[in-house]
């Protein structure tokens, strides 16, 4: 037999390097990356162990020393955990009456707690530190009224306010991640498990539970980091109760502005990055492997489950679940932004204004805010999109080497909690190293394409991953060249992915409060810190107009989004 | 082991009716396949043997048990039943013994005898070497028969075969093919199985129930269908076959297009379509029924599969392999029939048109 000598056939004759465009790509993404991320993450860390130029421990020693300190990350580690096993309590069986069963208005509910996802939590805090005002929060004073007590029935201002707020906020994450999971699972897996003499119950118990196992442990760990490096829920619910966490400790230290400040910020976020990427590498790299393929077969119908004599009464539940934790705060937001005085009923006339709305079209702060907002989201959207699409198309349609390190990256960037990311640019990028975009929009766009460009990549991934390359093939085969296939075949293809992604980034950095917080200037406020800073410090009216406001925008955008994409997409 | 009967089934999704009075009786321990294009409402009725769909109206019985009806309705995990799904739908999460042992565990038997069962489950489908395998270490092959061996562990009354065979490769599948008979005739059960492939049908059946377009076309031994077929849609569906439009006269049938005459003892009378199935026509050297030119030929190994022109049309003559070397195209044959027959001329396509 004759051997067959194997040579790369891209390599000619005397030729030893050859240069393939699409690294050209990847460096300058990665290059992208490296400056803007890898490296300010890098310094961080040095600088908390270097901070007076030698290594010292001694900045450790004094944050970890400092009982306040202590007792916030005590609180943002109580917190999390427990938001995060509420969260999954309520996601999994939610998740499963909605997907699964013949609930009654199911479609309308999976709606309603979807777009819970896309709404700023902060407006969650602002509708319940309402609600639950422990003197004068209408929640709390009808359930006193109900029940005859003494006294009102809760505090919003404790740990338990803060949890119950986190919960209701970051459940969605939990509730998408598994709702994803259960509608890929072959339903025949559970059929095979009703004939083999297993009820409805058992089969939930030992096949569907066991085999989301993977999804529902990711999706724990979502709500975790989610909850734990929230800033927005415990800055507004948390603080006044005296209850401070990692991040607004944080921001606490920066706002201080002295040396010591930052260096006791880094500090702590270091201790924040740490946990972060620790959950990030567990949840990705270990369980991703062990995610269980289920590729089903013709029957692709999901099996749904008949509830019997427990329809209505857990449509019910949903029901009241759906209105306490969507449905009241939200519409609480809305009266609260046309209420003269927030301590008399709002369903008297004299107490009805709409001077709140107006000043939100009106004032020029606002005005301007809304303007930086809407300019760096977009800018940020379509750059995260291009950079999106190239990396999808690398890492599906191609195997250059090293396409996994930009991919490696930007899943780091979206899982570093903004706190840090902020900080890491604040410290890195106001001139020590040649670069100063220091109070500009440019470092607001680059700290918001870091956290939420893979929102956009994951979208296209997915879209991409389904087109069978054939297809492109198939136009090339007609003679089309690979531009043209790819404008032909693959952009309308995937151009309802694309319009998702875009939106996907868009709408978190539009009303994006955490990293803005730490990086405005007085020429580059956001429209997240400037509702922040009404909500706080001036009138919570126009806080709550702003916020009704950016409410319609996501319903807005929803409905859009479901419109453009022919019910493909809506978030 | 059990007898089934199915009372006038009907099974409508909102408006649409997928299966519309369905009556049969399966013979205690007989091998029913229900064989019809997809979309004709076979699955259907499997999963509501299952108890996976509800009937809209009708009753069904598994032995004794009246297990659907307008009254009653047994869930799945109380029929006593063995499924092979489409997918094999084997556990991911378990090893290859937790799958089989499942449908036990569910009777709440004990460990010692779970793995006694179990074990000689696996003799029989041949996997005993592969117990702790997961079931992404098996191949597509083996995944079947680890489901087939799940629904065969607990010893139930009916076993139920979605399509088990189509996901595998050509080869595998003509071999499970003759074990999943094997294994039927040695555990004695009642098994109903459900495909589009007349080959699995009429090699493993005692009887094949044709369905088309949700109604039963004719219920008969793999031989009734394929050599008297009540109608075209079933002569069609199962096998080859060539159909000729004619008129019958005087003990004969005249083919309209070619006018050449074939004897006839039967007593249709009038406009009918004459069916013959391609392997039925042999070429002779004399004393033929019809003589026709040879148009073209292909040379398939074991058969020449021929196009013959009888003046003004064509039909599928299926030849010996020898005879490939012998014919010639252009030249004319003698052409004897064997068997053939015929069907009332509806003067329309309906029953040949098959949706797929």
């Amino acid at each position: 037999m004759q051997v067959l000598k194997l040579r790369p056939p891209l390599l000619r004759e005397g030729q030893k390097w050859y240069f393939d465009p699409k690294w050209l790509i990847i460096i300058v993404i990665v290059g992208f990356l490296l400056i803007f991320q890898v490296l300010p993450l890098i310094y961080l860390v040095y600088r908390a162990f270097f901070s007076e130029g030698k290594f010292s421990l001694q900045a450790f020693k004094r944050v970890y020393t400092y009982p306040l300190n202590w007792s916030a990350l005590v609180n943002t580690i109580v917190s999390a955990t427990f938001s995060m096993i509420f969260g999954v309590l309520i996601a999994f069986p939610l998740a499963w009456l909605v997907g699964r069963t013949n609930l009654y208005g199911k479609k309308f509910f999976r709606t309603l707690f979807v777009v819970t996802y896309m709404v700023p939590p902060y407006v969650g805090a602002m509708a319940w530190m309402r609600l639950l005002n422990p003197t004068v929060g209408p929640m709390n004073m009808a359930l006193q009224k109900l029940f005859h007590l003494s006294q009102a029935p809760f505090n919003i201002y404790s740990m338990g306010g803060l949890i119950w707020v986190l919960t209701t906020f970051y459940y969605p994450y939990a509730f998408i991640t598994i709702s994803r999971a259960m509608e890929k699972m072959d339903p025949s897996l559970e059929e095979a498990s009703r004939i083999s003499g297993a009820n409805s119950w058992t089969t939930l118990r030992t096949i569907t539970l066991p085999m989301m196992l993977p999804s529902i442990v990711a999706a724990a760990l979502l709500v975790f980091i989610a909850a734990g490096s929230a800033y927005g829920i415990p800055s507004i619910i948390g603080v006044p109760g005296q209850i401070h966490t990692v991040t607004t400790r944080i921001i606490d230290f920066v706002y201080i502005g002295s040396q010591e400040g930052l260096t006791d910020a880094t500090t702590l976020a270091v201790f924040l990055m740490l946990v972060a990427n620790i959950v990030l590498y567990l949840s990705t790299f270990t369980l991703g492997k062990r995610q269980y393929i289920t590729v089903s077969g013709k029957s692709t119908r999901p099996n749904i489950v008949d509830l019997g004599r427990w329809r209505l009464p857990l449509t019910v539940a949903v029901t009241l679940f759906a209105l306490v934790v969507v449905i009241i705060p939200f519409v609480t937001v809305a009266l609260s932004s046309i209420t003269v005085n927030l301590g008399n009923s709002i369903f008297s006339l004299e107490n009805i204004t709409f001077r709140y709305w107006e000043r939100i079209f009106t004032r020029k702060s606002i005005l301007s805010s809304a303007r930086n907002s809407l300019v760096s989201a977009v800018t940020a959207a379509t750059l995260g999109l291009l950079v999106s699409s190239m990396m999808a198309y690398l890492l599906v349609r191609t195997d250059v080497k090293g396409k996994k390190i930009p991919d490696f990256m930007i899943t780091v960037g979206s899982g570093t909690p903004s706190v840090v990311i902020a900080l890491a640019l604040i410290m890195s990028m106001s001139g020590k190293f040649g670069i100063n975009i220091y109070n500009t929009l440019t470092i607001m766009i680059i700290a918001y394409m870091i956290k939420y460009m893979m929102m956009g990549m994951r979208t296209v991934v997915s879209a991409l991953s389904q087109i069978s390359p054939s297809l492109e093939e198939a136009s090339q085969i007609s003679g089309a060249s690979w531009l043209k296939s790819m404008k032909n075949v693959t952009l309308p293809l995937i151009a309802p992915a694309l319009v998702a992604g875009w939106f996907l980034i868009f709408m978190p950095c539009f009303y994006e409060l955490t990293m803005s917080t730490l990086l405005y200037s007085t020429n580059t406020k956001t429209l997240g810190y400037e509702l922040y800073t009404y909500q706080t410090y001036h009138n919570q009216q126009t806080a709550s107009a702003l916020a009704t406001a950016i409410l319609f925008i996501v319903f807005g955008i929803n409905w859009l989004l479901n419109k453009l994409t022919g019910g493909e997409f809506s978030i | 082991m059990s007898r089934i009967l199915i009372k006038d089934v009907t099974k409508a999704f909102g408006d649409v009716v997928v299966l519309s009075h369905f009556d049969a009786e399966f013979v205690d321990g007989s091998f029913i396949t229900l064989l019809g294009p997809s979309g004709c409402g076979k699955t259907t009725m499997l999963r509501m043997l299952a108890g996976f769909e509800k009937p809209t109206m009708g009753e069904i019985y598994i032995g004794d048990q009246e297990v659907s009806s307008e009254k009653n309705f047994v869930p799945p995990e109380r029929r006593d039943i063995g499924m092979v799904f489409q997918s094999y739908a084997v556990w991911p999460h378990m090893t290859v013994f937790e799958n089989v042992a499942y449908p036990l565990k569910m009777k709440k038997m004990g460990k010692q005898e779970i793995k006694k069962l179990v074990d000689e489950i696996l003799e029989i489908v041949h996997l005993s070497q592969y117990t702790q395998r997961v079931p992404s270490q098996l191949s597509g092959g083996q995944q079947q028969r680890v489901a087939l061996a799940r629904a065969l562990v607990a010893k139930p009354k009916l076993l139920l075969l979605d399509e088990p065979l189509s996901n595998l490769d050509a080869k595998l599948r003509d071999s499970m093919r003759f074990e999943i008979k094997e294994i039927q005739k040695q555990l004695g059960i009642t098994v109903v199985y459900v495909t589009h492939d007349q080959l699995e049908a009429m090699t493993m059946s005692d009887q094949v129930i044709v369905i088309n377009k949700g109604c039963i076309q004719q219920v008969g031994t793999p031989t009734d269908i394929y050599r008297h077929p009540e109608n075209q849609f079933v002569a069609d569906f199962v096998g080859k076959i060539n159909f000729l439009p004619a008129e019958s006269k005087n003990q004969k049938l005249t083919f309209k297009h070619s006018n050449q005459q074939i004897p006839y003892g039967g007593d249709l009378i009038g406009d009918v379509v004459v069916g013959i199935r391609p392997e039925n026509i042999r070429f002779v050297s004399m004393k033929g029924d019809l003589t026709g030119t040879l148009v073209s030929k292909f040379y398939l190994g074991d058969v020449n599969d021929c196009r013959i022109d009888i003046g003004g049309e064509l039909i599928r003559v299926i030849a010996e392999p020898k005879s490939f070397d012998t014919c010639k195209e252009g030249e004319t044959f003698n052409l004897r029939i064997d068997e053939f027959m015929v069907f009332k001329d509806s003067g329309d396509d309906f029953h040949t048109k098959i949706l797929t």
